[in-house]
C-alpha cells in the first residue's frame, strides 16, 4: 500500500485556503487602470453601436417614429428575400477579384523583384505598385469609371489593336459591370499586398534559396517550398485584408456605379447604407448589417486558422 | 567523387577585384581547407565553386568537366552553410529527403537513404521535428545529413562550425573529420578559425585579400611558412615578429641582432643578404623558454593560467610585445625580469618584402 508523504503539500488545497493577498488585489486593480481607456475606446466605438444594431435588428422601425418589436422578421427577409441575395452574391464576386488578383500578382511581384530588392528596379517597383493606396478611393472611382466609359481610355485601347467590337460602356453592363468594378478594387489593393508580400520576402533567410538551387530546385520549386511557406502569414493578412474589403465594400461602387445597372453591382454596404437613409428601413438594414458581420466571421475565420503561426 | 582544378580563376564586382587569379588543384578525396581572415575571399572561393556566385574569369574543373556556366544543381556538390539553412517548415525528414524529392528519387529508395543518413549522423529520433525545436548542433548535422543523402561528388562547407559553442565545435569537428574519412569523399571547408584548418585538412589554402599565400600540409605550413602572414596567421598563439639586422652571414644561416634581441644564429636561405640588412625574425611562443643566459630579456606584462600551460605575455624593451607558452605550473609574477632562450632552429627569418628566407627543405 502506498501513503502520501504527509511532508507534500497539496497545491489545489492550498489554492483553495489562501486568500488573495493585498498584493495581487492591488496588481489586478492597476491592470484595470491600464486597460480601461482603451476598453472605454473599444465599447464606445465598437461594443455599443454592435449592441444598438442588434437591437435595432429586432425592430420595425423608420429612424424616427415609433420602433415596434420585429422578431425575426428582418433576419428572414434578408435570408429569403432574392434581391438581398443576389446583393450578397455580388459581394462574393468581388472577393474573387479584390482577393485572387491583388494576393496572386503581389505574390507574383515579390518572387520576382526579391533578387533586386534594395536597387533601383526594386524601389521604383514597389513605389509605382503602392501609389494606389494613397490615391484617395473617391478619386480612384472617378478616375475608373472615366476609364470605363465609352469613350474612355478602356475602349480607345480596344479599338487600337483592332478590338472594337468589344468596345462597350463597361460600367453600364449588366454582364461586365460587376468585373470593372472589381478590375477597380484589385487595382487599388494591388498596392498594400504587394507591399505586404515584398517586406515579408525580405525576411527569408536567402540562403534557403541558394540551398534549394543545390538541392536541384528550379523556380517554380523555390516558389512553391520556400517563398510561399516563408509568406504564409503575410499572405494571411492579404487574404483578410481584401476578402474585408470585398465584403464590406462601399465607396468604390457608390462612386462608380452606384449599384447599377439595376443591382447587378449592389454590395451589402450599399444597400444597409440605402435601407437605412433612403427607404428607412432601420431595423431590416441592422439585420443586413449583423448578416454581413457573421458573413465576413465565417469567412475569415478559415484563412486565421490555415495561416496561423504553427510552432 | 571527383577532384577539382581552379585555373586563374578571378572574380570583380564592378571595379573591385576580389578573387585575384586563384590557381589550385584539389585531388579525389582530399579535404581541404580555405581558411583567411574575414573578407579575404574565402567564402566568395566556395560560392564559384558552388556556382552560386559568377566566375568574371578562369576555368573551374570539377573532374574532368569545365563547370563555369554549369548550373549549381548539376555540378554534383552539396553545400552545408553556416546558417545551416534547413527549411523552417519542413521535418527533419522532408529537410533531408528534399533534394531526393526534387530529383523524383522513387520513394522507397529516399526513405532508405534518408534513414541511412540518420543513422550514421545519429539522428534519427529527430527526423519527425522540425528545424525550429533542434539545437544548433543537431541543426547543423541535420544540415550535414542533406547534403551527404545527395552522394555528390564534392561537399562544401561554409563555416559550418561558427554558430555552435566552443564544446559543441570540438565534437562537431571530430564528427566531420570522422565523416570525411567514411565518405572518403573530396571536401572543401572554409574558416577563419585556424585551429579547425589545422585539425580537419589534409591540405590547407591560406588565402588574404583574394590571394594565396600558400597551399600546404597543416604542419609545412606551420613550420614552413612562406611569407609574414601566414607565418602569423597560422599557429596559436600566433608568431612573434621582431624587427633585427644582419650582423653576420655565412653559407647556411644568418646571425641577426637587435634592441631586443643578443646575437642569435639562425639557419636561414642567406643568397642576396648582406651585413647591416633590416629582416624580421619570427619566433613562434612554444619555441621560448625561460633561461637565464637567454637572447631576449623583457618584463612580464600579462600571465594566462589555463591549467595545462601558462601563456605569459611579455613586453620587450623596445615596446613589443612578445608571447610565451610555457608549462603549466611556471608561477611568473607580473613585473618581473625574464629572459628567454629560442630555439634558433625553429626560428624564422623574413626580408623587407615579407618573404621567409627559408632554406630548402
Amino acid at each position: 500500500m502506498t501513503e502520501t508523504p504527509s511532508s507534500v503539500p497539496d497545491a489545489k488545497q492550498n489554492k483553495k485556503r489562501l486568500p488573495p493577498s493585498r498584493g495581487s488585489r492591488k496588481t489586478r486593480l492597476t491592470a484595470w487602470l491600464f486597460i480601461a481607456p482603451a476598453f472605454l475606446a473599444y465599447a464606445t466605438f465598437v461594443l455599443v453601436p454592435l449592441g444598438m444594431s442588434l437591437y435595432y435588428s429586432f425592430l420595425r422601425w423608420d429612424g424616427i417614429g415609433e420602433a415596434r418589436f420585429h422578431g425575426l422578421t428582418n433576419y428572414t427577409t434578408v435570408l429569403t428575400d432574392s434581391d438581398l441575395l443576389q446583393i450578397i452574391g455580388n459581394a462574393f464576386q468581388l472577393v474573387l477579384y479584390f482577393t485572387l488578383i491583388p494576393v496572386g500578382l503581389g505574390l507574383a511581384v515579390a518572387s520576382a523583384i526579391r533578387g533586386q530588392m534594395n536597387g533601383r528596379f526594386g524601389m521604383a517597383t514597389r513605389t509605382i505598385l503602392f501609389l494606389p493606396q494613397v490615391i484617395p478611393l473617391v478619386a480612384a472611382g472617378i478616375a475608373w469609371s472615366w476609364m470605363f466609359a465609352s469613350t474612355g481610355l478602356v475602349n480607345q485601347a480596344l479599338k487600337a489593336v483592332g478590338l472594337s467590337s468589344w468596345a462597350k460602356g463597361w460600367l453600364g453592363d449588366f454582364v461586365w459591370a460587376l468585373p470593372a468594378v472589381g478590375i477597380i478594387g484589385a487595382w487599388v489593393l494591388l498596392g498594400l499586398c504587394t507591399m505586404l508580400l515584398v517586406t515579408g520576402i525580405t525576411k527569408i533567410d536567402a540562403s534557403l534559396y541558394e540551398a534549394a538551387r543545390l538541392d536541384g530546385a528550379r523556380p517554380w520549386h523555390e516558389f512553391r517550398y520556400i517563398t510561399l511557406p516563408g509568406l504564409r502569414q503575410e499572405i494571411g493578412v492579404c487574404i483578410t485584408v481584401t476578402v474585408i474589403a470585398a465584403l464590406a465594400s462601399f465607396d468604390i461602387v457608390y462612386i462608380s456605379t452606384q449599384g447599377g445597372p439595376g443591382i447587378t453591382t449592389t454590395v451589402p454596404g450599399l444597400e444597409i447604407y440605402r435601407l437605412a437613409f433612403a427607404h428607412r428601413q432601420v431595423g431590416l438594414a441592422s439585420a443586413l448589417a449583423i448578416v454581413l458581420m457573421v458573413l465576413v466571421l465565417v469567412s475569415i475565420a478559415p484563412v486565421q486558422w490555415f495561416t496561423r503561426d504553427k510552432k | 567523387m571527383a577532384g577539382l582544378a581552379l585555373k586563374n580563376i578571378q572574380k570583380t564586382y564592378g571595379e573591385v577585384e576580389v578573387i585575384k587569379g586563384v590557381n589550385l588543384s584539389i585531388e579525389d578525396g582530399e579535404f581541404v581547407v580555405f581558411v583567411g581572415p574575414s573578407g579575404c575571399g574565402k567564402s566568395t572561393l566556395l560560392r564559384m565553386i558552388a556556382g552560386l556566385e559568377d566566375i568574371t574569369s578562369g576555368d573551374l574543373y570539377i573532374g574532368d568537366r569545365l563547370c563555369n556556366t554549369v548550373e549549381p544543381r548539376d555540378r554534383s556538390i552539396a553545400m552545408v552553410f553556416q546558417s545551416y539553412a534547413l527549411y523552417p517548415h519542413m521535418t527533419v525528414y522532408d529537410n533531408v529527403g528534399f533534394g531526393l524529392m526534387l530529383a523524383k528519387t522513387p520513394k522507397d529508395v529516399r526513405d532508405q537513404k534518408i534513414r541511412e543518413a540518420a543513422k550514421i549522423l545519429k539522428m534519427e529520433h529527430l527526423l519527425d521535428r522540425k528545424p525550429g525545436q533542434l539545437s544548433g548542433g543537431q541543426r547543423q548535422r541535420v544540415a550535414i545529413g542533406r547534403a551527404i543523402v545527395r552522394q555528390p561528388e564534392v561537399f562544401l562547407f561554409d563555416e559550418p562550425l561558427s554558430n555552435l559553442d566552443a564544446a559543441l565545435r570540438v565534437d562537431t569537428r571530430m564528427e566531420i573529420s570522422k565523416l570525411h574519412k567514411t565518405l572518403g569523399a573530396t571536401m572543401i571547408y572554409v574558416t577563419h578559425d585556424q585551429v579547425e584548418a589545422m585539425t580537419l585538412a589534409d591540405k590547407i589554402v591560406v588565402l588574404d585579400a583574394g590571394v594565396v599565400q600558400q597551399i600546404g600540409s597543416p604542419i609545412e605550413l606551420y613550420q614552413r611558412p612562406t611569407n609574414l602572414f601566414v607565418a602569423g596567421f597560422i599557429g596559436s598563439p600566433k608568431m612573434n615578429f621582431i624587427s633585427v639586422t644582419v650582423e653576420s652571414v655565412d653559407g647556411n644561416a644568418i646571425t641577426v641582432g637587435g634592441k631586443d634581441v643578443q646575437s642569435l644564429r639562425v639557419p636561414a636561405a642567406s643568397e642576396g643578404i648582406m651585413i647591416g640588412d633590416a629582416l624580421t625574425l619570427g619566433i613562434r611562443p612554444h619555441d621560448l623558454s625561460p633561461a637565464s643566459d637567454g637572447a631576449v630579456v623583457g618584463r612580464v606584462s600579462l600571465v594566462e593560467r589555463l591549467g595545462n600551460e601558462t601563456i605569459v605575455n611579455v613586453e620587450l624593451s623596445s615596446g613589443a610585445s612578445w608571447l610565451v607558452v610555457l608549462d603549466g605550473d611556471q608561477a611568473q609574477r607580473l613585473g618581473e625580469s625574464l629572459a628567454l632562450a629560442a630555439d634558433p632552429a625553429k626560428a624564422i627569418l623574413f626580408d623587407a618584402t615579407g618573404k621567409a628566407l627559408l632554406r630548402p627543405a
